[in-house]
């Protein structure tokens, strides 16, 4: 559990860091409506399959919109705010909860999009879904993963196999990041249409900055 | 960029997620999702919490919307506040 919060903690801080250098003060009251519009959406969870369901993560829709660092912030402040005032997630499990959601998803959204941008020109409109699905889908392995170290530190009294944890956590979330790319392209291409310019790596990124 | 291009932005943020919220109870489940299911499915319980929060999402439509409308606000003025905060000691 501490794992989480050693691998966690310093790129948040350095996220913190970065966003305090670059963030202009015009974008403050964007970043904090983005993160409590997220905050919300994660509440609402959408059936996917066989009795299960799946809510957003919205890492990548804060990277596309805030940048990277943005995007962390965004992350770490609704994950402490889940936990800390309405339980959800446990204090114990907050640092691997920061680590895949507000590390390791952004992370991956922000990879991304970046390549997806810089190799793929007209394909801009793909990075953004790829990117959602993606990141959900490297967090839950991330997750499965650390449900397996568990079961092996723990001698198998608590967690699950890795043989169970990964193709479960992998299957359930790949369609599960589909719900994710879904919603995240939706909000992104709405705003590239009626605000073009907040948009850090959205689709009109390049006429928005020209 | 321009105040008025991030305030427009963020009021369709906002609707755009409110139309979420009012449309809860329609899609939201009772079902378990992924990583609870997998748990579930593997016989792992969660431990005891040592730490109780003082809010939960509450158990109806209605607990459900006030929670959300409550996690809004504490996540708009947190963010809000420690942002410009951090802006002002900026130019101090």
């Amino acid at each position: 559990m501490g794992a989480g919060w050693a691998l966690a903690l310093p790129v948040i801080a350095l996220a913190v860091y970065k966003l305090r250098n670059n963030l202009h003060e015009r974008a403050v009251p964007f970043m904090a409506i983005l993160a409590a519009g997220i905050f919300v959406a994660q509440m609402l969870n959408f059936p996917v399959a066989a009795g299960t369901t799946g809510h957003l993560i919205g890492a990548t829709l804060a990277v596309a919109l805030l940048g990277l660092y943005g995007g962390v912030v965004v992350m770490t402040t609704i994950l402490v705010i889940q936990c800390l005032v309405f339980g959800d997630g446990g204090l114990t499990a907050l640092g691997l909860n920061l680590l895949n959601m507000a590390v390791v998803a952004p992370l991956v959204a922000y990879g991304v999009l970046r390549i997806t941008k810089k190799g793929l020109d007209n394909w801009n409109g793909l990075g953004v879904p790829l990117a959602a699905w993606a990141s959900v889908l490297t967090a839950a392995l991330v997750c499965g993963g650390q449900l397996a170290l568990s079961y092996s530190l723990s001698g198998g009294s608590y967690g699950i196999e890795a043989i169970l944890s990964l193709p479960a956590m992998g299957a359930y979330h790949a369609i599960i990041g589909v719900g994710e790319a879904i919603i995240t392209t939706g909000v992104v291409l709405f705003l590239s249409r009626v605000a073009p310019e907040t948009l850090e790596f959205g689709m009109r990124a390049k006429e928005a900055k020209a | 960029m321009n105040r008025k291009s991030y305030l427009k932005a963020g009021a369709v943020v906002m609707v755009l997620f409110a139309i979420g919220l009012v449309g809860y109870f329609a899609f939201s489940a009772a079902f378990p999702d992924g990583l609870e299911r997998v748990m579930d499915d593997n016989g792992m319980e969660e431990g005891e919490p040592f730490y109780v929060a003082p809010l939960s999402y509450g158990e109806d439509y209605w607990g459900a919307l006030m929670a959300g409308l409550v996690g809004f606000a504490i996540t708009f003025g947190l963010l809000y506040l420690y942002l410009k905060g951090m802006k002002a000691r900026e130019k101090a």
